[in-house]
Parts: C-alpha cells; structure tokens; sequence
C-alpha cells in the first residue's frame, strides 16, 4: 500500500518533468527526493541512497538530453542505469557439475533454498545430492531430509554428531558421483566469531565452486556489514533474496552485491521446492522503486 | 537586548535531517522515521529558548523523548501478569518465517520454569519440513512437556490439546508454536485466526528480529490487523544492530515489546527495557 503510493507519487513527480519540458534543478531534485525515499523504504543502504542519488542529480543536469527523448525518459534512464551498474546481469550459475555451499544468518532460508536449488538442478537433468553441515541448530538434520526425501534427492547428514567438518568429508566422499553438491551450514552473523571460523574451515575442506550468500528479503542496514563479514572471510559468489512473495523490497540485496562486488544470482519466492525463480535485474528494480514494470516505461517513454 | 528567541524551523532544518538519516541507518522504517521527526519539528518550533542554547541537543533531547514515549507507551508487566492470572495462561507466538518464533518459545519455557512456573509447549507448527523435530528437541533439552500431532495435521487441533492438557494437570503455562506465514498469505492468516479462535489466549506475542528494516511496519501491521497483539518479542538484538525495528513495531502497533532476543543460547532472552534501548541508540 505504502509503496504503491510512493510508486504514484514518483510517476507524479515524474510527470512534472515531462510538462515542464526541460530539465531543471528544481525538477530534478524533486525526482531524485522521490527516487532517495523509495530506495530507504526497500532498505537500501542508506550511505548507498545517499551517495546514488548525488550522482543520478548530476548526470540528470549535465548530461545533455539525447534527441528525440524527453526529461523524463532521460531521468528514468539514468536511474535504471546508477541502478542496473550495483546490480549487474545476476550470476549466472551454470547447469556442469559443481560445489555450492550456502551461507548466510540465522532464519535467512539456507535449508529451504539448499532444497530448492537441488529441485532446479534435477528438473534440469542433472544429478544432485545435498549434505547437511549444520549441527548446531535443533532439528537441521530431520528439515533437510525430509525436503530431500520429498523429491529423491541423495542426502548426507549424520544426526546427532556435531563434527560439521567429518560431515562435510565424509559427505563429499560418499556423494562424490553425484553431479552437484549442495552443502546447508547453519546459520550465523558476524559477530559469531566461533561460527564464522567454523565457516571458514568447511569451506577450506569444501572448497566450493559457488558460496551463496542467502539474504532475507526484509533485511534491513545490517545487510552490507554482514555481507562485508561474509564475504572478506571466505569470499561470496553470489547472493539469493528469499521471501520476496512478501511485502519486503529486497533492497538489502542490492546493498550487500554493492558492498561485496558480487551479484544475484536466484530468488525466493515461497517456501515449497518450486518456489524459485531466475532472477531478473529489471523486475527487481521495477519492485525497488514501487513503479510499474520499468522498462515499459523507458520504452513508452 | 534579548534573552530569548523563537525557535524556528530553518534553525532545526539541518540537525532533524541529521537525526532522520541516523534513525534510517537503525533501521527505523522511513514512514515511522518521518513521522517521528515530523512531531518533534512540530514540538519544538515557535518554543522560546535561551540565546546560545546547542539547537542539535534540544532537538536531540526532544527527540530522545518521543522515542521513550514510544517505546514505554502501554508498558505491560509480564511476570506480574503471570503471577497474578488465573491459570493455564496461553501464549501463542506468531510471525513471518525463520524470525526466532519456535527458539524463543523454548527460551521462555526455560525462563518460566526457572521462576517455578510448569509449562507445556504445544508443537503448533505442522507445516514447516522438520518443525516438531526441532520443537521437541528443544523440549527435551529444557526437559517440559510438549503436545504434539501429525506433520500437516490442523494446527488448532494441537493448540487446543495443549491446552487441555494444561487444565486437567494443572499446568501454569501453555506456550503455542505456530508455523511462520507471510502476511500477505491470506489463507495462511486466516488459519492463524482460527487457531486463536479456538483456543481463545491469553496473549498472543509477536515475534519479528532486529535485523528487519522497512518490511516490519508492514508485517507487524498485518499480523495486528488479523489478529490483535498483546506484545513483540525482537529476536537476533546480538547481530551488531541496534534494532530499530523495534521502534517502528511500536509505534505501528501501539503495543510493548517485551523481549529481546540476544543469542541462539536459552538464557539468550532479555527483558526489554526502553530507557536502556534509547539510550543506546543514541551511542
Ligand atoms: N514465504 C517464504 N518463506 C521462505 C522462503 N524461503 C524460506 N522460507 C521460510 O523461512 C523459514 C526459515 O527458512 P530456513 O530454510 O529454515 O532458514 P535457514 O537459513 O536454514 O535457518 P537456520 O538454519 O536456522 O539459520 C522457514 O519457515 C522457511 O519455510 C521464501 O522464499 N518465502
Ligand atoms: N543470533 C540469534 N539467532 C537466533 C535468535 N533467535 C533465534 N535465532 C536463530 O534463528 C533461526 C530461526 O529460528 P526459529 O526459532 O526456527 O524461527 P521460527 O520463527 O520458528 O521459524 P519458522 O518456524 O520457520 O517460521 C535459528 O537458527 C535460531 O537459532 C537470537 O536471538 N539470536
Ligand atoms: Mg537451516
Ligand atoms: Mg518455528
């Protein structure tokens, strides 16, 4: 509701450009006011917000109107693009045989999007098997299994024993024929100092192909500071958004590929199997700044 | 030669900006962060203050206050309402998915039977792939009873034995898992009224986490809107946030937060307390 009437407030504010037919300063800064409040509602990072917008208004008022496109499409053009540069084309996870290892906080979705990713690969024909190296929260065992049994997929875990690196070992000996392996760890932030070491050494056993950062939706400033722990501690390849069938922008995401240099690469979308989509650079920034499908409107415009 | 001026709003333009961008970096919903400096701006201008007085402190303290207010707004004293209930008293926790709803509930459990409370914990969540495996778990750790049924098998139904359960032994409190939903889950949330409706609770606690930005205002309206709160409990406060949520939970739903989770351990479960939250804000 409240994005839907920043979303008409921005198409308004827009609108103005278009009747006042050229490009002033005044116009300009009342987009980019508009533009700067629909990013810090999705939660982007503030610093970020701060920092886009300063460079969206002085591209918007030095850089001539290319011929034949109005103050709107110009400004609009510029925003998607400040915007589609943080974001990038998404990552690209390629259907070869591979390690992937996911990583992220506490309640993000790691075991729910492990199941997921597993369910994508196999549609796609290819073998995957998944191990289970969090031992530290109740029940981590009994939830991945019983995703994995759902659809057939092989499945490592040893209940009740909390030697997360003799899992992982073990793990990857005994599925080593399987095409893709997906390794659940449990859930940590950064300041877990034991758990972000323990992070550290699966992933020295592991050593993944692909580490997937799995980011909540609704997160809020924490995004980039825990993606900058993440990622400075093993290095992250990419990051997947769940809960986006929410009213949650995701705007945590952009912060965090921002802080990190990283992109996006799948998202979340409920919480059953199927429940994962591709990712789409101009859907999510269609979401982010609450307007319509934006690139009908750079078309339209 | 005077003493005096009037505040007005050019003197406080800069500062409030400051503030208002120091509540979004806390993740203090911006709706909430408008409305909050907007009725400070409101208070403070055309007030008469001394000539040299720091304009950022008075605006800072005034800001300080309505926070406070806020946060402090309908207090709610849980250990004297439990003392003083007729018994079993029913809780049931609710919220979207993975905030801490099924951790904190055994915290609590451990928490009330560490005050000599008896407790049982019903297993509301049939939904969730591993669910009752994870709430038994806890259950066995902390050592009190839990009700449980069938994976898929109607929450209510659970929430309802639980409580029966507690009559016929005698039992101080009933704690109700239930499965985490979206708000916007129309089918899911109306399931939820009818688990509360059933076993009509005491108090139904709201469970969200510090580390949620703008997307709280909305949830916690929702989850209001269906199905009246009694409170919130803030899960992950120990992942380096200051947990602004808190504030824009507050302020959307006019009830107190009464928890904080501070670590996945079960003595992880801390009182709320405003002045100590404002004030470290402000750090
Ligand atoms: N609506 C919705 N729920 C999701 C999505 N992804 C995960 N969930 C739910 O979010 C909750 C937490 O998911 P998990 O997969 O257990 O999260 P996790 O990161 O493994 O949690 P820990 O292992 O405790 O750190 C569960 O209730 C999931 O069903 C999504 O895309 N949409
Ligand atoms: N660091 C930290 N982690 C917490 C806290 N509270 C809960 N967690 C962790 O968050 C994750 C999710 O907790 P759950 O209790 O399963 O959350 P839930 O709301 O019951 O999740 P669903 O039932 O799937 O909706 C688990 O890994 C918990 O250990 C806390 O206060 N601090
Ligand atoms: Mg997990
Ligand atoms: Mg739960």
């Amino acid at each position: 509701m409240v994005m839907d009437k920043l979303g008409s407030s921005l198409q308004d504010a827009l609108k103005k450009l278009v009747n006042s037919g050229r490009i002033d300063e005044k116009s300009v800064n009342d987009v980019v006011k508009d533009i700067q409040r629909a990013l810090l509602q999705a939660d982007v990072n503030v610093q970020l917000v701060m920092n886009m917008s300063k460079q969206i208004k002085e591209r918007a008022l030095k850089e001539e109107v290319p011929s034949g496109m109005n103050p709107r499409e110009h400004v609009i053009r510029i925003v998607y693009q400040e915007l589609i540069n943080i974001i990038g084309e998404g990552t690209e996870i390629n259907l070869e045989p591979q390690t992937i290892m996911m990583i992220g906080l506490q309640g993000s979705g790691k075991t729910t999007t492990t199941s997921k990713l597993a369910r994508y690969f196999q549609k796609k024909g290819l073998k995957p098997a998944v191990i289970c190296a969090d031992t530290f929260r109740p029940g981590a065992y009994h939830q991945l299994k019983s995703l994995c049994d759902k659809n057939s997929i092989p499945f490592y875990g040893e209940e009740g024993n909390e030697d997360s690196l003799g899992i992982v070992e073990r793990g990857m000996d005994k599925l080593g024929k399987y095409d893709v392996l997906i390794i659940d760890t449990a859930g940590r932030h950064s300041l877990e100092q034991d758990l972000i070491e323990e992070m550290e050494q699966i992933n020295s056993i592991a050593k993944p192909d692909k580490k997937l950062l799995v980011l909540d939706a609704a997160i809020g400033q924490q995004a980039s500071e825990q993606a900058r722990a993440f990622n400075e501690s093993i290095g992250i390849s990419g990051v997947v958004i769940t809960k986006l069938d929410g009213t949650a922008k995701g705007g945590g995401a952009l912060s965090a590929v921002s802080e990190t240099n990283s992109s996006i690469a799948f998202i979340g979308v409920g919480e059953t199997s199927g429940d994962l989509e591709k990712f789409e650079p101009d859907r999510f920034i269609s979401r982010l700044l609450g307007m319509g499908d934006i690139r009908s409107l750079i078309e339209k415009a | 030669f005077k003493r005096e001026f009037v505040l007005d709003e050019d003197d406080i333009q800069d500062t409030l900006w400051d503030l208002e961008m120091g509540l979004l970096e806390n993740d203090i919903a911006l709706s909430v962060s408008e409305a909050i400096v907007e009725s400070v701006k409101n208070e403070l201008v055309g007030t008469r203050r001394r000539i040299g007085s720091d304009t950022g402190k008075i605006v800072e303290d005034a800001l300080k206050k309505s926070l406070y207010n806020i946060m402090s707004a309908n207090t709610f004293d849980f250990d004297e309402y439990l003392k003083n209930a007729e018994k079993p008293v029913h809780i049931v926790f609710v919220g979207v998915n993975g905030t801490g709803k099924t951790t904190t509930i055994a915290k609590m459990a451990n928490l009330l039977q560490n005050d000599n409370y008896s407790t049982v914990i019903a297993a509301g969540d049939t939904f969730r792939a591993g669910a009752i495996d994870q709430i038994e778990s806890h259950a066995n750790k902390i050592n009190t009873k839990l009700i449980k049924h069938q994976e898929m098998g109607d929450p209510a139904a659970v929430v309802y034995d639980a409580v029966q359960y507690a009559k016929s032994r005698s039992i101080d409190v009933v704690l109700s898992d239930t499965a985490g939903r979206m708000h916007t889950n129309v089918n899911l949330m109306s399931q939820l009224e009818k688990v509360c409706r059933v076993s009509s609770p005491d108090l139904i606690i709201f469970v969200d986490e510090a580390v949620a930005g703008n997307d709280a205002v909305e949830r916690a309206q929702q989850f209001n809107d269906n199905i009246p709160i009694d409170g919130s409990i803030l899960t992950k406060a120990d992942a380096d946030s200051k947990g602004g949520a808190a504030i824009s939970i507050a302020y959307i739903t006019g009830k107190p937060i009464l928890y904080l989770g501070i670590g996945q351990g079960y003595e992880d479960l801390k009182k709320f307390d405003p002045q100590w939250f404002v004030d470290q804000l402000f750090e």
